[in-house]
C-alpha cells in the first residue's frame, strides 16, 4: 500500500469516528455555551471579511464594483461599531463559570482592541477629507439636500467659503428656477383652457348622439320608401313601354302622317 | 305691377273661395283657402309688406288647424300624421314678422301658440325652440315676458327628459335675471342648470353652474347664502373633485379672511374665465360691499354655531 492510500484511509476513518471525538465536541460546546466567545468569533469573522473586501476593492478596476464594495464595508463597520461592540463589552464584564480572572482581563483587552481594528479597515472614505478641501473652493453646494455618506462626520468650518463664483452661481440658479416656474404657469393655464374646451366638446357630442340616431332612423325609412317607389315606377314604365303598345304607337303615327301628307297635297292643288 | 295685382287677386280668392259660407257653399273649404293664404303670405313677405304677410300667415295657420282637426277621407297621409305641424310653422313665421313690426304682445302670443301646436304634434324640441325664439325676440323690450318664456321652454324640455338641450336656455335666462338685477333668481337658475347637468352626466357644466351660483351670491353681498350653497354643492361628489370646487374654496376663504387682494387674484384665475361672460363680469367686480361687515357676521355666526355643536338635542 502506498503512503497516499494510507493517508486517505486514515482520513476517512477519522471522519467516521469524528462523533466520538470528545475534545473537539467539548471545544465546540465551550464556544457554544459562552455567548461572549460566540459573538467575538462572529465579529472576528466579519472583520476578516471586511479586510478581504478592502483588498479586493484596492485591486478592482471597475469603479462601480469598487463603490459597491466600499459601501458594504462601511455598512458592516457601522453595524459592528454600533451593535456588536457594546454587546461584547457588556458580555466581557459578565462572569462565566470556568473562566479565570486572567481570562476575564484578556477578554476586556480583546474587546478594547476591536474598535481600532474595525476603524482601520480601509473603506475608500480616507480620501474624502482631501476632496472636501477642493470642493470648498469651487462651492458647488447643490441646495444642501445631499448628505455625505462617510463615517467622518466632522468637517471644518473653513469647509465652505462663499466665494464670488458660488454666489453668482446660486443667483443664476434662482433666476433660472423663477423663469421655469413662470413658463410652467403659462403652460398650466393653456392646459386648463384646453381641458375646458375638451369637456365642452365632449358634452356637445353627447348631446348630438341621440339626434344622429334619430336622423339615421328617419333617413333609413325614407330610403326604403324611395326604393319601393322606384320599383313600382319601373314596373309602370315597363308596362307602358311594352313592345305591343310601342308598335301600335308607331303604326298610328305613320297613319296620321300619311293622312296629313294627303291633305297637304290636296290643299296645295 | 304684376306681382301686386297677383297678390291682391290671391288675397281676394281665399275669401271668395274658402271661408265665407254662401248660398251655394255649405261647408267652408279650408283646404284650398289655406293654400291660397300660404301663397299670399309668401308673396307679401317677398314684397316686405309685413303687416299683410303677418295676417296672411295667421289665417293660413288657422286654416291648417281647421284642416287637421277635421280630416276628410280624401286627405293624404301626410296631413293626418303631422297634425298641426304646418299650423305651428305658420304661427312661427307670423311671430317673426310681428317682431319686425314691433308688436310685442303678439310676438309672445304667436310663439306660445306655435309651441302648443308643436307639442300636439308630439315634438317637444321644436316647441321649446319656438318659445326660446320668442323669448330672444323679447329680451330687450319685455324681459319679464322673455324670462317667463324661457322658463316654460326649460320645463317643456325637462318634462320630456331632454335636459341637455336646455343648458343654453338656462344660461340665457340667468343672464337676463342678472340684467334685471334679480340675483337670487339668477343663482337659482344656475342651480337648476346644475341639477339638469347632473342627470345627463355633464360634469363640467354642472360644476361651472355651481361656481357661477356661488359667485352671484357673493356679488349680491349674501355671504351666508353663498356658504350654504357651497356646502350643498360639496355634497355632490363630482363637484368635490373638480377645479371649480378648489376655486370656490379659495374664494370663500379669502372672503372669510377679508382679504381683498386675494379675492381679486382668485377672480382672475382661469377657472372663472371659463364661465359665462356675464358671470365673469360679476366676478371681476368682486369684492362688493363691506368685507368687515361680513367678517363681523361670520364671527357672530361662529359663536352660535359652537353652541349648536354642543347642543345635542
Amino acid at each position: 500500500m502506498s503512503v497516499i492510500d494510507i493517508l486517505t484511509r486514515v482520513d476517512s476513518i477519522c471522519k467516521k469516528y469524528d462523533r466520538y471525538d470528545a475534545d473537539k465536541l467539548n471545544g465546540a460546546n465551550v464556544a457554544g455555551d459562552d455567548p461572549f466567545a460566540r459573538l467575538y468569533a462572529s465579529v472576528d469573522a466579519d472583520i476578516n471579511e471586511c479586510v478581504e473586501k478592502a483588498e479586493a476593492a484596492k485591486q478592482e478596476k471597475n469603479r462601480a464594483t469598487v463603490v459597491a464594495l466600499n459601501a458594504e464595508i462601511r455598512r458592516t463597520k457601522a453595524k459592528l461599531l454600533e451593535e456588536d461592540l457594546p454587546k461584547l463589552q457588556r458580555l466581557a464584564l459578565k462572569k462565566v463559570k470556568g473562566l479565570t480572572k486572567e481570562e476575564l482581563a484578556t477578554r476586556s483587552d480583546l474587546v478594547a482592541a476591536l474598535p481600532d481594528r474595525i476603524q482601520s479597515i480601509p473603506d475608500g472614505s480616507s480620501t474624502a477629507t482631501k476632496k472636501n478641501g477642493t470642493w470648498g473652493a469651487s462651492g458647488s453646494r447643490t441646495g444642501g439636500a445631499i448628505k455625505f455618506d462617510t463615517s467622518d462626520g466632522n468637517f471644518d468650518d473653513e469647509y465652505f467659503k462663499g466665494t464670488d463664483e458660488s454666489n453668482q452661481f446660486r443667483q443664476e440658479y434662482e433666476m433660472r428656477k423663477m423663469k421655469q416656474d413662470e413658463g410652467l404657469d403659462i403652460i398650466g393655464e393653456g392646459l386648463e383652457t384646453l381641458k375646458n374646451m375638451a369637456s365642452d366638446m365632449n358634452e356637445e357630442l353627447d348631446r348630438q348622439v341621440p339626434l344622429m340616431d334619430e336622423m339615421d332612423e328617419k333617413v333609413d325609412r325614407a330610403n326604403t320608401d324611395l326604393k319601393n317607389t322606384n320599383v313600382r315606377l319601373r314596373e309602370t314604365v315597363l308596362q307602358l313601354r311594352s313592345s305591343r303598345n310601342f308598335c301600335i304607337d308607331i303604326i298610328l303615327l305613320c297613319v296620321i302622317l300619311g293622312i296629313a301628307a294627303y291633305l297637304y297635297n290636296v290643299l296645295k292643288k | 305691377m304684376p306681382s301686386s295685382a297677383r297678390i291682391s287677386r290671391r288675397n281676394r280668392m281665399p275669401r271668395l273661395l274658402g271661408t265665407k259660407l254662401s248660398f251655394t257653399r255649405w261647408n267652408a273649404d279650408w283646404k284650398s283657402a289655406t293654400s291660397l293664404y300660404e301663397q299670399a303670405a309668401i308673396a307679401y313677405r317677398f314684397r316686405k309688406d309685413n303687416e299683410k304677410a303677418k295676417d296672411a300667415f295667421e289665417k293660413a295657420s288657422k286654416g291648417q288647424e281647421m284642416i287637421s282637426s277635421y280630416p276628410s277621407p280624401s286627405d293624404n297621409m301626410s296631413i293626418s300624421f303631422n297634425i298641426p305641424w304646418d299650423a305651428a310653422k305658420h304661427m312661427e313665421s307670423a311671430g317673426a314678422l310681428a317682431k319686425e313690426l314691433g308688436l310685442w304682445n303678439e310676438v309672445s302670443d304667436f310663439h306660445r301658440r306655435a309651441s302648443e301646436f308643436y307639442r300636439e304634434c308630439g315634438r317637444p324640441q321644436p316647441a321649446s325652440d319656438a318659445l326660446a325664439k320668442g323669448a330672444s325676440f323679447l329680451e330687450d323690450k319685455a324681459p319679464e315676458e322673455a324670462i317667463k318664456m324661457y322658463d316654460e321652454a326649460c320645463s317643456v324640455l325637462e318634462e320630456d327628459g331632454k335636459e341637455q338641450m336646455a343648458f343654453d336656455l338656462y344660461r340665457a335666462a340667468a343672464s337676463l335675471y342678472v340684467k334685471l338685477e334679480k340675483y337670487s333668481d339668477a343663482a337659482a337658475t344656475f342651480l337648476r342648470l346644475g341639477s339638469a347637468a347632473d342627470k345627463c352626466n355633464a360634469i363640467n357644466s354642472q360644476c361651472k353652474g355651481y361656481l357661477s351660483a356661488i359667485i352671484i351670491y357673493l356679488y349680491a353681498h349674501d355671504f351666508q347664502q353663498a356658504q350654504k350653497c357651497y356646502n350643498d354643492c360639496s355634497e355632490v361628489q363630482a363637484f368635490l373633485n373638480s377645479d371649480q370646487n378648489r376655486c370656490a374654496m379659495k374664494l370663500l376663504s379669502a372672503y372669510e379672511e377679508g382679504d381683498a387682494e386675494e379675492i381679486k387674484r382668485v377672480a382672475q384665475s382661469s377657472a372663472i374665465n371659463h364661465l359665462d361672460h356675464v358671470v365673469i363680469r360679476l366676478a371681476r367686480k368682486l369684492p362688493t360691499g363691506d368685507l368687515q361687515a361680513i367678517k363681523k357676521d361670520l364671527a357672530g355666526d361662529d359663536g352660535e354655531d359652537s353652541l349648536d355643536e354642543n347642543d345635542l338635542t
